[in-house]
């Protein structure tokens, strides 16, 4: 069934269909119309889950370390701020390995605040053992949360994830959604039976104090669980994809990199727009190519190896800043592909929600293929950006 | 505190030294370690000590249960606060041993069995390795500045007391003492997330219930006896006690109490409300 | 009710744990699972209580157990009653939270269950500092007291504020129960266990647990000095159910606070001006709760009653 309706909207009927159990909640934009929705589901009787309004993000992430500790699917949604605010939390529930997934609505981390699409508040959790992806569209949110609760309950797996949706741009924004049946998601996704939980007729304990003899393996451990979740990813995404017809890629998706000379790694909603770009600059018989980075956490490093090896030049898109120079995206992939002597070159665009128009898009591919032809460019380039010449 | 101040007795006589405790889960009284670093240079080294070239040892009863000189150095020395001579001691080999009663002398001068001063004097006179007159301003300085002039001269009396109570020899070398087990799982053994039910391993019990393996009797001072025929079974001892090491035996009709989980507190002769049970000294 | 012969033998929270010697928290925690039974599910806050509780691989506990970090008891229980409840699985859920969890950094999440009314069981054992850090004080440290953060100096001596009226900022929450308990009051202290137990909704108990480091104390006296408390007026027994107050346990003649606080070092240092004060605060609180009507106001400054060591062998181990 076709549905005109808000990535947030999109999100909040994937958790209904994979019949989550406990949601605690908390507002904030422009995350809110997700719980909104989850409590006319929950109090309309669409949907037989406990809807927990709690007082804080804090302790929506504490409820759902809690529930999913007691065996329960558990579903929220947040964003920025409130993702900070949690931000213990989410070291909490990865290495106790609770699989809670949460969606993010990607929104700038005040100060200053504002409420408009920006990856560093996703970002900063990047080394909490949360797996995060990246949505491009609504039909993408609704089916990677299907996707996210898969991955998350698997065995080889048990970490938490957070599939992030652009602010406003997606959240905000209705477009046609297919919404799949429940019989078919029920047999995609079967009830959550976890090997350990809290139960009085086993008891266990979970989250107990740990020395210094101990810690290190179960770092390695959970460090081991990301290593099986990009293959669990690979082989959920092939099930996906013959089963509803919709194939995401993977951990990665690329888009005319067959015989691209140049191309750009992208993420969320500015991957769409490139997509537009990339046809009109090959309309023109310019060799460009797209790769759409899906999972950030795990890091698809040989996915992208693989996906660069016959191009010239390399563009990286972030949505926020690190302050070593360039954002995080472009320190991973240089990290990626060490060893690999085409330049990589570094956008910066789209920050605090600026909008990231196909112009801008044309210039990243603009100063990149410079780069590869070995012109001089800037490593790292702000676009749209007062007072910066590119 | 005795690592510290025997850090700072070194210092005033010129010397670099470094001290540092291991941070343990366990609380007040229970086994503890602590290391001490002297030079006469500035020691960069930022790591525990595993070959050391002296091991204090506070507690006699940890004999039983631990080879304290295990990563000893061949010529190196033990100082052992214990009632026993050197040679009555079973260290599993010969070695240079000192020993002194330090928990006398401390129930003697500061009238708790705190006895981290007292060894620090037996350290002095059995090494060398610093002066008792700079001790004794080490724990002066350090004593008095928290908790007061008269404190830190009784403690600088236990030093001085133990320095010449202290008995040098050498120890007997007859037992052969296993270490104790310990599980050790690698990452892929270790359980998702670290999350235990009940289990056992080469070491023993894991998981719900499973520190019945630890046995704490070494932390008491004390043990309680009680007096059957004066005990009106009134359970109160048995309710207050906060270890759990007092049993309902003979169909509730008796009571029993292990010792290898007493820690000796003493609450359940300061309620027993027919003063039926009555505070000894644990080891004798 | 349930008497002390009439305990469970079942040690739910076995021997070999390693909190110190005369455990005021160990103790209250023994008992109050020993009424609880084997169908809970309990949750710690960063605490001794973890600590001492469970230590990779081992654990106390032999019922299930869970921890995360220090200030969300209140919502982690939530989150957890809600599992269980979805589930059709009925167990007590019960929370173990100190005072600096419950006072101060988890004062939030605490509101938020109890306005809620979520089903389960918070108790605050509260020893009146962050001892589990190395006692420094909390919004439950009272007054006169030396923590490492209050310490006594030459300008200022111990924490300056009285302790904070938790009892009342948990009953505005209008909640079904909330208790104040005291181990040396063991019937007292079982019968609210047991009706917490019992109950449905969100459930406050409030325990008055002594810290041997923290109050610098004789372990042995870990009972008593709860007794002197109650005695004194320091710590005083009620429970609040369904909005109606009740005394449950009113002592004779109200007792001097000196007699309690000469028992821990924590107070040895208070000048006689502000063990009046703290005397004063006392006494409102006695006339507060105890205050017969039209009886006239209890304000007067007692005498301190001599005690007696209890064996030859305490004054050995404690000095005199």
């Amino acid at each position: 069934m076709k549905k005109v309706i808000t990535g947030d909207h999109a999100v909040a009927i994937g958790a209904k269909l994979c019949r989550v159990e406990v949601v605690p909640a908390f507002p904030i934009t422009p995350q809110t119309l997700i719980i909104e929705h989850i409590a006319d589901f929950v109090s309309d009787g669409d949907l037989d889950a406990k809807f927990l309004t709690m007082e804080s993000e804090h302790s929506v992430m504490s409820a759902a370390a809690g529930a999913s500790a007691a065996g329960a699917r558990v579903f929220t949604a947040t964003s920025s701020q409130g993702l900070a605010f949690m931000h213990e939390m989410l070291y909490a529930t990865a290495p106790l390995r609770l699989p809670v997934v949460m969606a993010n609505a990607s929104r700038t981390l005040g100060g200053p605040p504002g409420i408009w699409c920006e990856y560093n508040d996703s970002m900063g959790a990047r080394d909490s053992g949360w797996l995060q992806l990246y949505v491009e569209d609504n039909q993408e949110a609704l089916d990677m949360v299907i996707q996210s609760f898969r991955i998350a309950e698997d065995k080889r797996v048990l970490l938490p994830v957070m599939p992030c949706l652009d602010g406003f741009v997606l959240t905000h924004t209705v477009e046609p959604v297919d919404i799949p049946e429940q019989e078919e998601v029920d047999s995609f996704l079967l009830p959550y039976e976890p090997d350990i939980i809290l139960d009085p007729k086993r008891p266990a304990m979970i989250g107990t104090f740990m020395p210094s003899e101990y810690i290190m393996e179960l770092r390695r451990q959970t460090a081991g669980a990301f290593e099986s979740a990009k293959e669990v990813i690979r082989q959920i995404n092939s099930e996906f994809a013959q089963k509803f017809g919709r194939d995401y890629g993977g951990l990665i998706d690329t888009y005319m990199m067959e015989d691209a000379h140049t191309a750009l790694i992208t993420m969320g909603t500015v991957t769409s727009t490139s997509r537009e770009v990339v046809d009109e600059l090959r309309r023109k018989g310019e060799k460009v190519g797209l790769i759409k980075l899906r999972f950030f956490r795990p890091f698809p490093s040989n996915e992208l190896k693989k996906a660069v090896s016959h191009i010239s030049a390399l563009g990286v898109f972030d949505r926020s800043i690190s302050y070593h120079g360039g954002g995080p995206v472009y320190n991973e992939v240089r990290s990626a592909l060490y060893g690999m002597t085409m330049p990589v070159i570094n956008h910066l665009a789209g920050i605090g929600g600026r909008d990231v128009t196909k112009e801008q898009i044309m210039k990243m591919f603009e100063l990149t293929q410079k780069a590869g032809k070995g012109e001089k460019v800037n490593d790292i380039s702000w676009h749209n950006t007062r007072g910066e010449t590119n | 505190m005795a690592a510290q101040t025997l850090a700072e007795a070194a210092v005033s006589e010129g010397n670099y030294a470094v001290a540092f405790p291991y941070f343990g889960a366990e609380r007040r009284g229970a086994p503890v370690l602590a290391f001490t670093r002297i030079d006469s240079k500035k020691i960069f080294s930022k790591t525990q000590v595993y070959a050391p070239d002296c091991v204090v040892v506070l507690d006699d009863s940890l004999l039983d249960t631990i080879d304290v000189v295990a990563g000893l150095k061949p010529k190196g020395m033990a100082i052992i606060n214990s009632r026993e001579k050197p040679e009555d001691i079973d260290l599993g080999k010969i070695i240079d041993t000192a020993t002194v009663n330090a928990t006398s002398i401390a129930l003697e001068i500061l009238k708790a069995p705190i006895t981290n001063t007292a060894i620090l004097g037996a350290f002095a006179k059995a090494t060398g390795i610093i002066k008792i007159e700079s001790l004794e301003e080490s724990i002066k300085r350090k004593f008095g500045e928290k908790l007061g002039a008269k404190v830190g001269e009784r403690n600088a009396l236990a030093a001085w007391t133990a320095y010449e109570r202290t008995i040098t020899g050498k120890s007997r070398g007859v037992k052969k003492l296993e270490a104790r087990k310990q599980w050790l799982p690698t990452h892929q053994e270790i359980p998702v997330g670290g999350c235990l039910i009940e289990g056992k391993t080469d070491a023993g019990l894991i998981g719900p219930g499973s520190f019945i393996e630890n046995k704490v009797s070494g932390w008491a001072t004390y043990r309680p006896l009680r007096d059957k025929a004066k005990c009106t079974m009134c359970l109160l001892c048995w309710f207050y006690c906060p270890e759990g090491t007092i049993v309902r035996i003979s169909d509730r009709g008796d009571l029993m109490t292990n010792y290898d989980y007493c820690k000796g507190c003493g609450v359940c002769a300061n309620e027993c409300p027919v003063d039926a049970i009555k505070m000894v000294r644990a080891r004798i | 009710m349930i008497t002390i012969k009439e305990l469970s033998d079942d040690n739910l929270f076995t021997a070999g744990h390693t909190a110190c010697p005369g455990c005021g928290v160990a103790m209250s925690i023994r008992n109050a699972i020993r009424v609880l039974g084997k169908d809970t599910v309990v949750y710690v806050p960063a605490s001794c209580a973890v600590v001492f509780g469970t230590t990779f691989p081992y654990g106390a506990w032999k019922v299930p157990f869970f921890h995360t970090a220090f200030e969300n008891t209140g919502a982690c229980l939530s989150g957890m009653q809600a599992a269980f409840e979805k589930k059709g699985k009925k167990v007590t859920v019960v929370g173990f939270a100190g005072d600096g969890g419950t006072y101060d950094i988890g004062l939030q999440s605490m509101s938020g269950a109890a306005e809620r009314n979520d089903d389960v069981l918070y108790i605050c054992l509260d020893n009146e500092a962050y001892m589990n850090t190395g006692i420094q004080r909390s919004g439950g440290t009272p007054f006169g007291a030396w923590t490492t953060t209050t310490p006594v100096g030459n300008v200022v001596q111990g924490n300056r504020r009285f302790k904070k009226n938790l009892g009342d900022i948990v009953a505005a929450h209008e909640i079904p129960y909330y208790a104040t308990l005291s181990i040396g009051q063991p019937l007292d202290f079982i019968r609210k266990v047991e009706k917490a137990k019992n109950m449905r909704g969100f459930r406050f108990l409030h325990m008055f647990t002594p810290c041997i480091p923290g109050w610098k104390m004789d372990p042995a006296k870990t009972v008593e000095v709860t007794k002197r408390a109650v005695q004194s007026g320091m710590w005083t027994l009620y429970e609040i159910e369904n909005g109606d107050k009740r005394i449950t346990y009113k002592p004779g003649k109200m007792k001097s606070v000196k007699d309690y606080l000469m028992m821990q070092g924590r107070f040895r240092h208070m000048s006689e001006e502000d063990i009046k004060k703290l005397q004063m605060w006392v006494c409102k609180k006695w006339n507060l709760h105890y205050k017969e009507k039209g009886a006239p106001d209890v304000c007067e400054i007692l005498p301190p009653v001599e005690h007696h060591a209890v064996t030859e062998e305490h004054r050995e181990m404690h000095g005199p």
